[in-house]
């Protein structure tokens, strides 16, 4: 009888720890929390294009076509590592639109890291003071959205894409 | 360079306490030596943590830490606390704590060297596994791989000077118990000891418990001030976390009061040891993990929610196994009688580890049902006001007369005064609530804790005569502590059940009455302070056409991380605060809510009344 007694913590921390490792183990990665943006409308913006300011492009010309939005930044150790991938969404998906934003960095340097890696992008726009980041919801850099014709957000990646997500998660999104 | 010194320094440490691990069998070192190891590993671990300090001081972005969590436009004393705002440099600061304590228990420790080596090798096996989840999972050193010259910026909401230092301290209380658990298991582990364990066990709770009742005020300060809702506990699951091992602790330092009636109930002792320092790493686990949402939440990870997990079981689960197979046998005679002292323990721990239970219950059942239903719940204040605080009441009833009960006996010294007292003190709160807006819970409250304030004055009055000395205030600590319960009762009671709130909506230039006092809106005016911008409302408080005071709430902005804060205007007395934060702006009518918080200031005396009592405890006669 002493010892059932004793024996009750432990049964206690074990039942409690089953229900924590199941609590993590059925939820998502929380590294990848889902965006409030999801499934809603692209937030309204416009930006000067990085080569020329007279350029520029808003949310609006973003219809009837699908879009990746990449934010990305020459001083980003993980934009490096994955920029070379946006060359292959390009050869497999000739008619994407490929939109990039030049994240809080100066200009020059992101003109300069885009002559060193090569431009994948279709347009390259200015966020140096992060306020259309700030609308995108974005929580840290890289990050990636797809928006589809509708003009609504289907995908969303933080941090650094692979070849398999693009694989498995970006390919067959249209 | 710092970042490199302070990973190889934490690195040695580890081997050290690795090195303490070994078998006698394997490796035999005298004692001399044990200690110099432990003690050049607890130097180390803390030349580690300095060196992130110097590395957020002199901003050096080359640490990714540094990088993400600082900005070079701050403050130095931010970018000094800045090392521990984030997940990585508090889990440093944690363990260097873990091995602190151990080391301040080699140096004062008047222990047979045997048990003192059993306690520090458990410490350095708690330090060990702590020290691997930081180096594996959450390394604060690592190099930040690009070249940049700005930082990203701490979380706004932290730039406040009670929340600089509210985390160390609750972490000082936390870490504490780690020592207290240590010395438990390793009086398990050796038999036939002296009881000097007990009054080690006693001295290390009672310090740790100062801590942490100390950081959770300084949490509730920080609520009150800074996050704008008007109240100071949100029963949040971080503050629950929080509250359970300070209620065990609580249970803790009460049981072992017992020595000093000479019936110590070891078994007892000793679960409550092990139980603290689980519901410590509990806290540490459901904050880190991310898996309970809160104002506390850090950047989450889900293998740093494994490893706290596996920690979380493998400590608790090894507490708790070497206490059913080793538990103490010694028969105890408790002397228990209707209301005698130990009898009166005995009810106060039952009911501190129900409201344990309850709090636990609470905190944990969102996630139970959404792991069974995947349906997700939340369980808030109304939940635990209904059900902690009823468990709580017998247990301040209670209170209020236990240290006036005897060891030996059923009798209480001047048992009339005491009954006289509580009658014509029940006939007063009753006319006064009868005037006033009567409330049940305010009757309670009102009654409960102006008897415990009373029915101590009494005991004190009684038992001694008065002289000035160590001595003498040692003597009625118990007593200073309960009137601090009393007192902080009264504010809550206060605070929570006649809180006035008014909503406004002001232009600039206008008045408005609030319980006989007029607030205008004297001007709103925009301040660039060197890290933010700071926006604030100027009102003046008047009363009988005399200005008393103005009163400044606010809301900063915060360019690089790019948030608002509220910042709550504050005017105080000893009898009220008025509370006043500051809404939203539409055609130059500004939102304001106001709030009538009657006796806070009681809450944090009776806070500081705990914290003075716990201080005396552990003083040296």
């Amino acid at each position: 009888m002493r010892k059932i007694v004793l024996i009750i913590p432990l049964i206690l921390l074990t039942t409690v720890c089953l229900f924590f490792l199941l609590f993590i183990l059925f939820e998502k990665d929380p590294n990848n929390p889902p965006s409030a943006l999801l499934n809603k409308k692209l937030p309204v913006f416009s930006s000067t294009s990085l080569y020329n300011n007279k350029e520029s492009l808003d949310s609006d010309s973003l219809k009837d076509k699908y879009t990746l939005i990449n934010f990305f930044a020459s001083w980003c150790a993980p934009c490096r590592a994955e920029h070379h991938l946006f060359f292959e969404i390009k050869k497999e998906k000739p008619e994407l639109f490929i939109l990039g934003f030049s994240h809080k960095d100066d200009p020059n340097d992101s003109k300069k890291y885009l002559e060193e890696k090569g431009d994948p992008y279709s347009f390259v726009g200015i966020d140096q003071d992060g306020k259309i980041a700030f609308e995108f919801g974005v929580f840290g850099l890289p990050e990636t959205f797809i928006i589809n014709s509708d003009g609504q957000i289907i995908f969303k990646h933080i941090g650094q894409l692979t070849k398999e997500i693009i694989d498995n998660e970006i390919t067959n999104l249209f | 360079m710092i970042s490199l010194i302070g990973f190889f320094s934490l690195c040695l440490s580890t081997i050290f306490s690795f090195v303490l691990l070994m078998p006698s069998s394997i490796l035999y070192m005298k004692i001399k030596y044990f200690l110099f190891i432990f003690r050049s590993s607890t130097i180390l671990v803390c030349i580690s943590f300095l060196s992130l300090i110097l590395a957020y001081v002199t901003s050096d972005f080359s640490n990714f830490n540094v990088f993400q969590n600082s900005h070079s436009d701050k403050p130095l004393i931010y970018k000094i606390t800045g090392a521990w705002g984030n997940h990585e440099g508090s889990i440093l600061f944690w363990i260097c704590m873990i091995s602190i304590y151990g080391f301040l228990y080699s140096l004062i420790s008047k222990s047979i060297n045997d048990f003192k080596i059993i306690v520090l090798k458990i410490q350095s096996a708690l330090f060990l596994i702590f020290a691997l989840f930081v180096i594996f999972t959450s390394n604060p050193f690592l190099v930040n791989s690009v070249l940049v010259k700005e930082g990203l910026g701490l979380n706004p909401i932290l730039q406040d000077p009670a929340l600089a230092i509210h985390p160390p301290v609750l972490y000082l209380g936390y870490v504490g118990f780690s020592l207290v658990f240590s010395i438990a298991i390793a009086s398990l582990l050796r038999d036939n000891l002296d009881q000097e364990w007990i009054r080690e066990t006693r001295k290390w709770s009672m310090i740790s418990w100062g801590f942490l009742t100390a950081g959770i005020a300084l949490g509730s300060f920080w609520a009150y001030y800074e996050l704008g809702w008007g109240g100071w506990w949100f029963w949040d699951p971080v503050e629950n976390i929080s509250l359970m091992p300070w209620i065990a602790g609580l249970a803790l330092v009460h049981s072992l009061l017992m020595i000093r009636g000479e019936q110590v109930i070891e078994k007892w002792i000793v679960f409550l040891s092990i139980l603290c320092f689980s519901l410590s790493i509990l806290g540490t686990f459901l904050v880190r993990s991310g898996i309970l949402t809160s104002v506390h939440s850090f950047a989450s990870d889900a293998s740093r929610g494994l490893f706290i997990l596996l920690i979380f079981f493998l400590t608790t689960g090894f507490g708790f196994l070497v206490f059913l197979i080793k538990s103490p046998s010694k028969k105890n005679d408790l002397n228990l009688l209707l209301i005698n002292k130990t009898s009166a323990l005995l009810i106060n721990n039952i009911l501190m580890m129900i409201a344990v239970l309850t709090i636990l219950l609470g905190t944990i059942y969102p996630i139970i049902i959404e792991v069974l239903t995947n349906t997700r719940i939340s369980v808030g204040g109304p939940y635990f006001n209904s059900t902690v605080l009823p468990i709580l009441l017998p247990g301040f009833l209670l209170m209020s007369i236990a240290p006036a009960l005897s060891w030996q006996t059923n009798k209480i010294k001047k048992f009339k005064i005491y009954v006289i007292s509580f009658l014509v003190l029940s006939c007063i709160v009753a006319l006064h609530s009868y005037f006033t807006n009567f409330n049940s819970w305010g009757f309670i409250g009102l009654i409960l804790s102006t008897w415990i304030i009373i029915a101590s004055i009494i005991s004190i009055v009684l038992r001694y005569k008065f002289s000035p000395t160590m001595q003498y205030i040692k003597s009625i600590n118990s007593f200073i502590a309960h009137i601090g319960v009393g007192v902080m009762i009264i504010g809550i009671t206060f605070s929570s059940i006649y809180q006035k709130e008014y909503n406004f909506n002001i232009a600039v230039g206008e008045e408005v009455t609030v319980d006989n006092q007029v607030l205008k809106l004297e001007k709103i005016q925009i301040i660039e302070e060197k890290n933010y911008q700071s926006l604030k409302a100027n009102f003046s408080l008047e009363k009988k056409d005399r200005i008393i005071s103005y009163i400044e709430p606010g809301k900063n902005y915060y360019p690089v991380s790019k948030m608002i804060t509220t910042e709550a205007g504050i005017y105080h007395d000893w009898f009220k605060d008025i509370y006043i934060t500051l809404g939203n702006e539409n055609n130059n009518i500004w939102f304001i809510r106001v709030y009538i918080n009657p006796l806070v200031s009681f809450i944090w005396f009776g806070f500081f009344i705990m914290i003075f009592s716990s201080v005396i405890t552990v003083i040296k006669k």
